[in-house]
């Protein structure tokens, strides 16, 4: 069978630095394959190359067999490549049918007029299959995620794309809307169309996948068929080393640390009252949308309460604002990183030290030769690669930045760490590296609260589990109950 | 084997490589003038180029913060007209030097104070409230004189704002003694690094606890401040108060802190490349005005040096990666 992309001997270069070393990949007609490695494996840039955002310096594509050059994204178009990106590219002001035809609308009237009916009776057989109930005069920006993740999908089938490359799909998915998708893919495949799927996520590519190229460093590892190869097999071949298998450790007290009671913001979060005890990890699982990242923001102030307390070490809060939080002991390490963590152009040292600047300065001045000690010390602590604090945190990968972000809160002397979904969007050897570290702020005798919705993550941390469902607790878990069994049970709303 | 002293800064070094390029870009344009027009490099005319660009230098400091901050300031020449003559009338009427000084300082201040609240507890778009301010401040000034110019400017104001000490004109000293204050307040203190916080990423900033408020409210603030004190100058340059003085100077002062490497878009921007960018614009006009170039054409090559300098920075911060 001739495949229906085959790359071969990619190698790119900007300036001196190669970040591909002749990467290989054939992806089969109606596959789904797998594109695996770190961050910084060079995945991304094999897909920008795919779909013509870079160029290859070296190394052939073809498509069907026929050899193509693709240096424009119209070129990847025109060979039947199609991408959908991790952040969706849509216009959220268009409607459904007019993002699908964006760039390649339907005219009338000898071309001078858009022809919406046209557009819209198309888009409306295209998502026929998809998900009929999307409407497509709706407005992009009315829809939820996993929906405008399906108008992307429709978008590549109208032009006939053959091959669809998808980086992160799920990485704002509930677990429904990822079996949605499977579905979808399913579909495609059905047809012949030949899925790229870049996660990390390892449960979906072996649901999915049935072989992946592995990467590491910006070269070819290996390629394995799935679901036969061993995750732990995969993982290694990621990572380039064994990974120590870690157990759960606890460090949990009985001492009360943080009390909340009847915290509440509108329907999202209804009358929540839980204690956290000194050296504790308390997991918040639930689906997306039960609250739990509106519970964090209300801790941290970051959204403001209806109601409810905020108790720390027996000292009720009075400040309602992020400040007052901060100042009372509590640090948040938010979902959205690049959103609401970093200030990208700004060095490690400075973001660091933002929520305590008072703390570096003398009269006034900040020391920045304490502030550059101090963010080093920290820094060394959780292990920053490239170790360098000089450096714009915005040219750090991930977990490196969710790394500074825990070093702001240490500096700040937080007692009380508050962490949504902490690995989301890192790679797997990173992400062990976080779990230590969590691990070892419980040791160290703070309280930690992580919210997530990998549940194996939830397990892998918590002491305690609370479970959120429709913006209220509907069970406690403690050690010995928390399994995921009991967590879907508590979490899934009965009917 | 880290050690803490061997690695240069990168950040610092980017940013000394922005500012050398404004600086390149000077030096460029000063030997142009150089070759083509004698008088152009004399000690006399370059002071006088240093005394030109004083005043939107003064201007453009304040700029640079709000824009680092991730705002604008279209109303800095509006205010500068109302305290000038605010603070005309008052000295016109006998209160003493330093107290009329003050007086319209605090104009300046009351005005960027009520800039910061538009923005902050208001919800409005910087854009749209200095918009407003820049009709807002004008009609004061113009409805508080009836349009007419303030006379009666006591002499030892003028004399102080005209005077040089060994030979450096006053006004480029007090805008060099605010452009060391303004760097300070930047580089060195912890507003500074609010600024550039909340210009950057206001988002996180707040979240990371950064009185998000407050740092908006200082930035226009000084900002204010700054209009006052370069109509102060003007002022006694000209010994009266126009109503209508400070017409496009918030341009000029855009173009100077952008020309210096300030990111519109918030969270960069460089005290000394501003006031490099005020002398490239000083010297540009001036260099032109001795070869008795029309004014149409400097305005011209005033728009080409901005585009062209926007140009070299995207080029080159593209390389930088």
């Amino acid at each position: 069978m001739t495949p229906r992309l085959s790359l071969s001997n990619i190698e790119k270069s900007f300036g001196p630095l190669k970040v591909l070393h002749g990467v290989s990949l054939t992806v089969e007609p109606g596959e789904v394959h797998g594109l695996l490695g770190e961050n910084g494996a060079g995945k991304s840039t094999m897909l920008n190359i795919l779909c013509g955002v870079l160029r290859a310096t070296a190394g052939q594509i073809a498509v069907d067999g026929t050899e193509v050059t693709i240096a424009t994204p119209r070129d990847a178009a025109a060979a039947g490549i199609a991408m959908i990106h991790q952040e969706l590219q849509q216009v959220p002001e268009l409607t459904v049918a007019q993002n699908i035809f964006l760039g390649a609308s339907l005219r009338r009237a000898g071309g001078a007029f858009v022809d919406r009916r046209a557009q819209e009776a198309e888009a409306r057989r295209l998502l026929a299959e998809l998900d009929p109930g999307i409407d497509v005069t709706a407005k992009v920006k009315t829809l939820r995620v996993a929906q405008r993740q399906i108008v992307e999908i429709a978008k590549a089938l109208r032009a006939n794309a053959r091959l669809i490359a998808m980086d992160e799909p799920t990485s704002s998915l509930t677990p429904s809307e990822f079996d949605r998708l499977c579905e979808v893919i399913e579909r495609l495949t059905a047809q012949g169309v030949s899925i790229i799927y870049v996660s990390h996520k390892m449960d979906e590519v072996f649901r999915l996948c049935r072989s992946a190229t592995i990467l590491r460093d910006g070269r070819f590892v290996s390629r394995v068929a799935l679901p036969e190869t061993p995750v732990q097999k995969v993982i290694e071949s990621m990572v380039g080393r064994e990974l120590a298998h870690a157990e759960h450790r606890s460090f949990a007290t009985a001492e009360p640390m943080m009390k909340v009671s009847g915290l509440g913001r509108g329907t999202a979060v209804r009358d929540v009252s839980f204690t956290l005890h000194k050296g504790e990890v308390l997991g918040i699982a639930g689906l997306v949308g039960s609250g739990r990242t509106e519970l964090l923001r209300l801790l941290a102030a970051v959204d403001a309460a209806d109601g409810g307390t905020v108790e720390i070490e027996g000292r009720v809060i009075a400040g309602s604002s992020p400040r007052a939080r901060i100042a009372a002991g509590l640090g948040l390490v938010p979902e959205e990183r690049k959103r609401d963590g970093i200030i990208r152009h700004r060095p490690v040292t400075s973001n660091v030290g933002l929520a305590s600047m008072p703390r570096f300065s003398r009269f006034g001045m900040i020391r920045r030769a304490a502030l550059r000690r101090r963010s080093e010390e920290l820094m060394r602590e959780v292990n920053l690669r490239p170790f360098d604090v000089t450096r714009p945190i915005g040219s750090f990968s991930g977990g490196n930045q969710q790394k500074a972000i825990i070093g702001r809160w240490l500096a700040a002397d937080s007692r009380i760490l508050l962490f949504d979904e902490p690995t989301r969007g890192i790679d797997v050897g990173a992400k062990a590296e976080i779990y230590d570290l969590i691990e070892k702020l419980a040791a160290e005798g703070r309280g930690v609260i992580v919210v997530s919705s990998e549940l194996t993550e939830v397990i892998r941390l918590s002491d305690r589990v609370l479970v959120m469902r429709e913006g209220a607790l509907s069970a406690e878990l403690g050690q010995g109950e928390i399994s995921e069994a009991s967590i879907a049970r508590a979490a899934i709303p009965a009917n | 084997m880290t050690t803490v002293t061997t690695a240069p800064l990168p950040l610092l070094s980017r940013i000394r490589f922005r500012d050398a390029g404004t600086v390149v870009g000077l030096l460029l344009i000063c030997a142009i003038f150089a070759v083509l027009t004698p008088s152009f490099l004399t000690l006399p005319n370059l002071m006088n180029i240093l005394q030109q660009s004083a005043i939107n230098a003064c201007i453009a400091l304040g700029m640079t913060l709000v824009i680092i901050a991730g705002g604008i300031d279209l109303s800095v020449g509006p205010v500068a007209a109302l305290s000038a003559v605010l603070g005309a009338a008052m000295l016109a009427a006998g209160v003493p030097v330093p107290l009329a000084l003050l007086g319209a300082i605090a104009v300046g201040v009351a005005s960027g104070a009520i800039n910061g609240a538009l923005i902050t507890w208001g919800g409005l778009q910087p854009f749209i409230v200095t918009l407003g301010g820049l009709s807002l401040y004008r009609a004061l000034a113009l409805i508080y004189t009836g349009g007419q110019p303030i006379f009666g400017l006591p002499k030892e104001f003028r004399a102080f704002t005209n005077g040089n000490l060994a030979g450096i004109p006053n006004s480029v000293l007090i805008v060099a003694a605010l452009a060391f204050a303004a760097w300070v307040i930047l580089n060195k203190t912890p507003l500074g690094e609010y600024f550039m916080a909340v210009g950057g990423n206001p988002e996180a900033a707040r979240v990371a606890g950064v009185p998000v408020t407050l740092t908006k409210f200082a930035a226009y603030m000084i900002s204010g401040a700054m209009a006052s004190v370069a109509s102060m100058i003007l002022i006694g340059r000209l010994g009266a108060a126009e109503p209508t003085l400070g017409t496009l100077w918030e341009l000029d002062a855009i173009a100077a802190a952008a020309i210096g490497g300030a990111s519109l878009m918030g969270g960069r921007g460089s005290i000394f490349g501003t006031i490099v960018g005020c002398v490239i614009l000083g010297a540009l006009r001036n260099g032109l005005t001795l070869m008795n170039v029309q004014a149409f054409y400097q305005l011209l090559a005033t728009g080409i040096i901005i585009i062209v300098a926007m140009l070299i920075d995207r080029a080159t911060s593209g390389k930088q990666g």
